[in-house]
């Protein structure tokens, strides 16, 4: 299915206040930032778009998708759910190497048509996912002694290629361990829209543009300007620059300079 | 009057469920049940929380889905005057479940605690199943975990749900209301397993003779005694006084309608 557009249609806060005067509209595409604090109704309005709600959840939001509302279908039929799900405690609990599951997972969508196909797929999967992790991933792991940061590069490589889902949620997924800015990328690419809750300034000024909750509403968007994107690559580098630095103690190397200057990420030498 | 009953593991969420179904049925009259093994005070919890009318049922030493399965017609006939029965079974027995044949049936089912197939009537005959935990892992294991469910119970309505923020919920509340009044005699979705051996009547040697020895005691007491559960020797089933009374806990004067031995 093909989103070009999912619009909100205003709620009401913990006040019974309206939370906007109009309607939100999000564009294929576009990353959104979800910020506030515990309690401000973030994670509530993550349920809402990914029940597709329409005036029966508590805030009474109605989501739009296309501009028009949600078939039944899109909501229960898994293989042709368009909202996928990324969560700050996902772990992996099956018992099974990384190329099995994957090849499962490819089954269950309904995408086995070739052998040939289907190893490609798998290749690319774990391709993409130690492009996001510094730590590499084989196809031989067994999925439960994965890292933290493996797993999520992982889930995240999975939901880009096998998945499929035009619409993420992200909660609040931490970055320790991956490189979180080529992995939204990666799932930008695809063409996606991307909902992001964070407390990180990294991926907040990271945004087209960012809502502020407050009393269970949406309180505020901000479009994010020129030059707070220009700071979240300052960030980001700072963010390589940690993953290198790990890498490097890791095998027993010395520090003995620290790095100063920086350059936007994609330029890096 | 509309009937649900709900299974599931023990810590698969079930009473979390409940509440915020509870919350999204604020206009129905709602009637609470909970059957329980040894304790609980969640009908007191619920009580608080809704203001609804709500009872406990303990089974003591009777399997609890067979003593719910013989209190359900009592606990309607009493209840006639509401809109929704809930019953929370206490969810032991995968092989056992009581649900029946009209009203809905659902069971949450905690995607942690292993496979689809490991699971009898209690997953098999559900009209809905919520699963929960799924929050904890990643969304592809959701789906193939999904699948599986479909594999040994193609029917059911699969609800993500989560007993922390109440996700689901309105679904389910949505196809409670959707469910038809409870008509007829109800009776069981599946049949339960037989289960009457020495153990059943209180062996505790693990040896065949012991078992038999005690199986065949048991036998004759109960050919002696009407198994009406009446509770007038002070136990709850028939089963339970055979037990004590084998154990030399109780004596078989104490069921006013036994029969002597030939």
């Amino acid at each position: 299915m093909k989103i070009k557009n999912i619009s909100i249609l205003p709620g009401y806060n913990k006040k019974k206040e309206k939370e906007s005067k109009k309607k939100i509209e999000i564009l294929e595409g576009q990353k959104i930032g979800i910020v506030g604090h515990t309690g401000s109704g973030k994670s509530q309005l993550l349920y809402d778009i990914e029940k597709l709600a329409y005036g029966e959840t508590k805030t009474k939001r109605k989501i739009l998708i296309n501009g028009e509302k949600p078939d039944k279908n899109l909501k229960t039929d898994p293989t042709i759910k368009i909202i996928g799900y990324l969560t700050q405690h996902m772990n992996f609990m099956t018992d099974t190497t990384v190329y099995d599951f994957l090849k499962i997972h490819i089954i269950t969508r309904g995408k086995h048509n070739t052998k040939e196909e289907t190893e490609k797929i798998i290749e690319k999967v774990i391709t993409e996912a130690n492009k996001i992790t510094g730590e590499e991933i084989k196809k031989e792991t067994n999925l439960l002694i994965l890292s933290g940061g493996q797993s999520r590069a992982l889930m995240i490589a999975d939901l880009a290629y096998i998945s499929e889902s035009p619409i993420i949620l992200i909660d609040e997924i931490e970055n320790a361990g991956i490189k979180i800015k080529q992995a939204l990328e990666i799932l930008i690419k695809k063409g996606k829209i991307i909902f992001l809750v964070t407390h990180d300034p990294l991926l907040a000024l990271d945004t087209d543009k960012r809502f502020i909750m407050k009393n269970g509403g949406i309180s505020k968007v901000i479009h994010t300007s020129i030059r707070e994107k220009g700071i979240a690559n300052y960030l980001a580098w700072i963010n390589e620059y940690m993953l290198d630095l790990r890498e490097e103690i890791r095998e027993g190397e010395k520090i003995n300079e620290l790095k100063l200057i920086c350059t936007p990420t994609g330029a890096k030498e | 009057m509309k009937i649900v009953i709900f299974g599931g593991t023990p810590g698969s969420g079930k009473t979390s469920t409940i509440k915020f179904i509870i919350q999204e049925l604020k206009d129905l009259k709602i009637h609470y049940v909970k059957f329980d093994v040894l304790n609980t005070d969640d009908d007191l919890l619920i009580k608080q929380k809704f203001g609804i009318s709500t009872e406990n049922k303990i089974s003591g030493e009777a399997c609890p889905d067979h003593y719910a399965a013989l209190e359900i017609p009592k606990i309607i006939e009493e209840h006639k005057d509401k809109d929704l029965i809930i019953i929370e079974t206490a969810g032991l027995c995968l092989r056992c479940s009581p649900y029946v044949n009209e009203g809905l049936a659902v069971n949450v089912l905690n995607i942690l605690a292993g496979k689809p197939s490991g699971y009898g009537p209690l997953l098999t005959d559900a009209d809905v199943i919520v699963v929960s935990k799924g929050d904890l892992i990643s969304q592809a294991e959701r789906e193939i975990f999904r699948s599986k469910i479909l594999e040994v119970n193609k029917n059911a309505l699969i609800i993500d749900g989560n007993g922390l923020t109440g996700e689901g919920a309105i679904d389910v509340a949505e196809k409670i209301k959707e469910s038809k009044e409870v008509k007829g005699t109800l009776t069981l979705k599946n049949s339960m397993p037989t289960g009457i051996c020495g153990y059943c009547y209180g062996n505790k040697i693990l040896s065949s003779e012991e078992t038999l020895k005690r199986y065949n005691q048991g036998k004759e007491l109960k050919a002696r005694i009407p198994n009406l559960n009446c509770g007038k020797c002070g136990f709850k089933s028939c089963n339970e006084f055979i037990r004590a009374v084998l154990d030399k806990k109780s004596e078989e004067s104490k069921c006013p309608y036994i029969k002597n031995k030939n």
